[in-house]
C-alpha cells in the first residue's frame, strides 16, 4: 500500500472509530434494530431490588416472549432503584428504552416520548384512569401498592409491654415512648448511599393522614398554584416527622444505610417499626425473620383508618420504538401473563389491579395481613394517594421529591425545621417549573 | 553520527514530495487521534457551552436562547456555592493526602525483595479497582452499624462517629476514600522517581557529610520534581471530577447537598431537575476552573523542574 493510500485508510479508520464512539446508542431508535432473522430488537429497562432480582426479570421476559414471538428483548438494568433519573439520562442522550416498567411517565409523556394506552388496552384494568397525563394513560396500572404501612416486630412490641397496635397517633407516640424506655429504637428508616428516598416513608405517611385525607386533591391544587408547601397542614405533617426524630423515636443511624441495609436492620431486630411499602410483605414471607411480623396503617389523630396507596407501576412504551404496535403487544403480554402476575405477587407483594385475577394459593401471613388491610381500607373509602409516589397530572414535578428526601435527612438529623423544608420545596418547585 | 545524503537527483526527489509525505504521515498517525479528540472532547465541549446559553430541558419540545441568564443565576445560587466549596475541600484532601502518604510509602517500599514487590502490588490494587466497587465496600464499612463502628464499639467507644450519616463528617469521609484509592497511583509514580535518582548523587552527598534528612532534602526531593508534577495534576483533575464515589456512597447527602460536588450537581441538575442548560453552565464553569488551576499548577511545578 502506498503512503498516500495508507494515510487515507488510516484517516477513514479514525473517522469510523469516532462515528462508532459517538454514534453508538443503547436504546430507543438509536439502537433498536432488526436482530438476527429480522426480528426487531426492543430495549426493556428494568430495575433490581432485593425482591426483584435478575432471575425474576429474566423469567418474566422469557414468558412474555413466548407469548409474543418475533421480538427480541434486550434487557437494561437501571444502576439504582431510581430508574426515573436514569431514564431521563437515557432520554437526553437519545437512548430512551423502547419499553420501561415502573417509570414515572411525567415529562416524558408531555414531550411526546411515550405512546398512550387506548381504552381498549385498559379494558381489563381495575383503575383504567389511574394517573392520567392530559387525560391519557401512559403507564399500565397493573397493581396497587399501599405505601407505606407500618410493619412491626411483634417480639419487640411484647418486650415493651405493647399488647395492641396503636389506633390513634397519640397511642403511636405512647408506644414509641415505651419502646424507647426499653432501649429499643422505635422506628427504622434508611436514606444512605444512593438510596436517599428510603428516609421518606414517615413523610409519605404523615402527609397521607394529615393532608390528603382532608383534601384528596391537595397536590393537584399545588400544581395549579392554589396551595403551597408552606400551608399549615403540610408543614404540620412534616413537623410530626421532625418531632419523632427530636424525641429519638426515629433511628438517625439509618441515614447511612442504603435500602437493602435498612430492611436488613429491621430483620436484625435493630428497631421495632419499619414504615415501608407493601412489597416488604413478600420479603417477610419469603425470608422469615426470627420474629413475628405484623402490620398496621400509620395512625391518624382521630383513629380513623387512612391507607396511602398507588395504582400503576406497569409498562410504558416509547413512541420511537421500532415497532410500536408490537412493543405494546409485548408489554401487555408481560403485564397480563398469569405466571408473571403470580411471580410479581410472590416476589413483590403486589396487589394486582387486573379484573378476574386471584392471587396464588399459599401466600404467607404478612402478605395476607397486608392485603386484608388494603381491602378493608378500600371498603371504607379510606384510600388516599401516596405522596411522592403518585404520578401524572396529580404528581410532584420532577426533582421535588429528591429535594424532599434530602431535606428529610436534615429534618431527622436536626439541621433543618419543617418550616424551612417546606419553604425549600416551594423554591425547588419554582425552579423546576421554569 | 550524522548521515548526509549526496546532492544527487534521486536525493532531491523526496524533497519535492515532502509536503505530500508529511500529509500522509499526519493522516496515518495523527488523524485518528485528532478525530477521536474532536469527536469525544472538543465537539461535546462546544455543544455544552452552546447548551449553557439556553433553557434546554429534555422534556420540553423547544429550547430558547437565554444568553448569560444561567451564568447570572449561578452567581446567586447557594446550592452551587456549596457545591463549589465542597469541591475545594475534596480537592485539597485528595491532592495533599495521597501525595504526602504516597511519598512516605514509596520511600518505605524503595527496596529490593519479594516482600516489597508484593507490597507494591497491594498498594496499587485499589487504583485498578472500579470506583463503584470501592465505594460499595467503603459504604458498607462506614455505615453507622458497619464494621468500623462495630470495632470501635467493641473497643469501648460508646458513640462512634456517624462517618456517613453526620453531615459535618461525611464530606471528609468521602474525600478520604477517594484519597485512599489514589494512594497507590502516587506510590507507583514516586517509586519510579526514586529509582531514577542516581546512587552516585547520594554517595557524593554522604561523602560531603549529609545525613539521611539532608540527602532527602538536597538530592531526593529535587529529583522527584517531575513525579510531584504528575501526581499533583492527576490528583487535581481526579478531585475536580469526583462524582461516582459520591453518587454511590452518599448520593450528595446526608441531607441537602452536604457532599455534593460540582460534578455531582451537574448530573443531578441535568437529570433530576431536568435543567440541562443550567447544568451545562455549571459544567462550563467547572471546565474553566479545572483548566485554570491545572495550568497554574503545571507552570508552578514545571518551573521547579527547570530550576533543578
Amino acid at each position: 500500500m502506498s503512503r498516500r493510500r495508507y494515510g487515507l485508510a488510516a484517516a477513514a479508520a479514525g473517522a469510523v472509530l469516532v462515528l462508532a464512539a459517538t454514534g453508538c446508542t443503547a436504546g430507543g431508535s438509536g439502537s433498536s434494530s432488526a436482530g438476527s432473522g429480522g426480528r426487531p430488537v426492543l430495549t426493556f429497562l428494568t430495575f433490581e431490588t432485593p425482591n426483584l432480582d435478575a432471575k425474576y426479570w429474566d423469567a418474566a421476559i422469557a414468558r412474555a416472549s413466548a407469548k409474543v414471538p418475533g421480538v427480541k428483548i434486550k434487557k437494561l438494568v437501571a444502576p439504582s432503584a431510581d430508574r426515573n433519573g436514569y431514564v431521563k439520562q437515557l432520554a437526553a442522550s437519545g437512548q430512551l428504552p423502547d419499553l420501561m416498567i415502573s417509570v414515572n411517565p411525567d415529562g416524558l409523556a408531555q414531550s411526546g416520548k411515550l405512546t398512550a394506552w387506548s381504552a381498549a388496552d385498559l379494558a381489563d384494568y381495575v383503575s383504567p384512569n389511574a394517573n392520567p397525563i392530559g387525560g391519557k394513560i401512559y403507564q399500565l396500572p397493573y397493581n396497587t401498592q399501599p405505601t407505606p404501612l407500618v410493619y412491626y416486630n411483634k417480639d419487640l412490641f411484647a418486650k415493651a409491654g405493647i399488647t395492641a397496635t396503636p389506633a390513634t397517633y397519640q397511642q403511636f407516640l405512647d408506644d414509641c415512648a415505651k419502646l424507647k424506655s426499653k432501649s429499643i429504637d422505635p422506628i427504622i428508616v434508611g436514606g444512605g448511599g444512593k438510596d436517599t428516598f428510603a428516609d421518606g416513608y414517615p413523610d409519605i405517611a404523615a402527609v397521607g393522614t394529615d393532608v390528603y385525607r382532608a383534601r384528596p386533591n391537595w397536590l393537584a391544587e399545588r400544581r395549579s398554584g392554589k396551595r403551597s408547601f408552606t400551608d399549615p397542614a403540610f408543614v404540620g405533617a412534616l413537623k410530626k416527622v421532625q418531632d419523632l426524630a427530636a424525641k429519638g423515636y426515629i433511628d438517625k443511624s439509618g441515614l447511612s444505610r442504603d435500602y437493602a441495609a435498612t430492611e436488613q436492620a429491621f430483620r436484625d431486630g435493630k428497631g421495632a417499626m419499619y414504615p415501608m411499602g407493601s412489597w416488604f410483605a413478600a420479603s417477610a414471607d419469603a425470608k422469615k425473620p426470627g420474629f413475628g411480623v405484623g402490620v398496621f396503617p400509620w395512625p391518624s389523630d382521630d383513629g380513623k383508618t387512612v391507607v396511602p396507596a398507588y395504582t400503576g407501576g406497569g409498562m410504558s412504551v416509547s413512541s420511537t420504538a421500532p415497532d410500536v404496535p408490537l412493543a405494546k403487544k409485548w408489554a401487555k403480554a408481560f403485564m397480563e401473563d398469569k405466571a408473571n402476575l403470580d411471580a410479581s405477587v410472590r416476589a413483590d407483594g403486589s396487589i394486582i389491579a387486573i379484573r378476574g385475577y386471584t392471587p396464588p394459593a399459599g401466600m404467607g401471613p404478612v402478605y395476607r395481613a397486608t392485603d386484608a388491610l388494603y381491602q378493608d381500607a378500600a371498603k371504607r373509602h379510606a384510600l388516599v394517594n401516596s405522596f411522592t409516589v403518585e404520578t401524572g397530572d396529580t404528581g410532584l414535578v420532577p426533582g421535588v421529591s429528591d429535594r424532599l428526601w434530602a431535606g428529610t435527612a436534615d429534618l431527622i438529623s436536626g439541621r433543618t425545621t419543617a418550616d424551612e423544608l417546606a419553604k425549600n420545596l416551594d423554591t425547588e418547585w419554582a425552579k423546576d417549573t421554569k | 553520527m550524522t548521515i548526509t545524503s549526496p546532492p544527487s537527483r534521486t536525493a532531491r526527489r523526496p524533497s519535492r514530495r515532502a509536503p505530500l509525505a508529511g500529509i500522509g504521515h499526519f493522516l496515518a498517525f495523527g488523524a485518528p487521534g485528532l478525530l477521536l479528540y474532536l469527536g469525544l472532547v472538543l465537539v461535546p465541549v462546544i455543544m455544552s457551552v452552546r447548551s449553557s446559553l439556553t433553557d434546554e430541558n429534555p422534556l420540553h419540545r423547544s429550547t430558547r436562547y437565554t444568553g448569560l441568564a444561567n451564568y447570572r443565576e449561578l452567581l446567586g445560587d447557594p446550592a452551587f456555592h456549596r457545591a463549589l466549596g465542597n469541591t475545594v475541600i475534596v480537592t485539597a484532601i485528595v491532592v495533599v493526602v495521597p501525595n504526602v502518604l504516597g511519598l512516605g510509602v514509596a520511600i518505605l517500599l524503595d527496596r529490593r525483595g519479594r516482600l516489597y514487590h508484593a507490597l507494591r502490588a497491594v498498594f496499587f490494587t485499589p487504583v485498578v479497582l472500579s470506583s463503584v466497587v470501592v465505594s460499595v465496600i467503603w459504604q458498607a464499612l462506614l455505615t453507622d452499624d458497619g464494621m468500623v463502628n462495630s470495632l470501635l464499639r467493641s473497643a469501648g467507644v460508646d458513640h462512634p462517629p456517624g462517618w456517613l450519616s453526620d453531615p459535618s463528617i461525611a464530606l471528609y469521609s468521602v474525600a478520604s476514600i477517594i484519597a485512599w484509592q489514589m494512594l497507590g497511583f502516587c506510590v507507583v509514580v514516586y517509586l519510579a522517581g526514586l529509582q531514577g535518582v542516581p546512587p552516585e548523587l547520594h554517595e557524593a552527598a554522604a561523602l560531603d557529610g549529609a545525613g539521611a534528612g539532608g540527602r532527602f532534602r538536597h538530592v531526593t526531593w529535587p529529583m522527584l520534581a517531575p513525579a510531584v508534577t504528575i501526581n499533583t495534576v492527576m490528583l487535581l483533575i481526579t478531585a475536580f471530577k469526583a462524582y461516582d464515589h459520591i453518587q454511590v456512597i452518599t448520593n450528595g447527602g446526608p441531607g441537602d447537598g452536604t457532599t455534593a460536588t460540582i460534578a455531582f450537581s451537574v448530573v443531578t441538575t441535568a437529570f433530576t431537575g431536568n435543567r440541562i442548560g443550567y447544568a451545562a453552565a455549571m459544567s462550563t464553569v467547572m471546565l474553566a476552573l479545572v483548566a485554570a488551576i491545572s495550568v497554574l499548577a503545571l507552570r508552578f511545578l514545571q518551573r521547579r523542574e527547570v530550576n533543578l
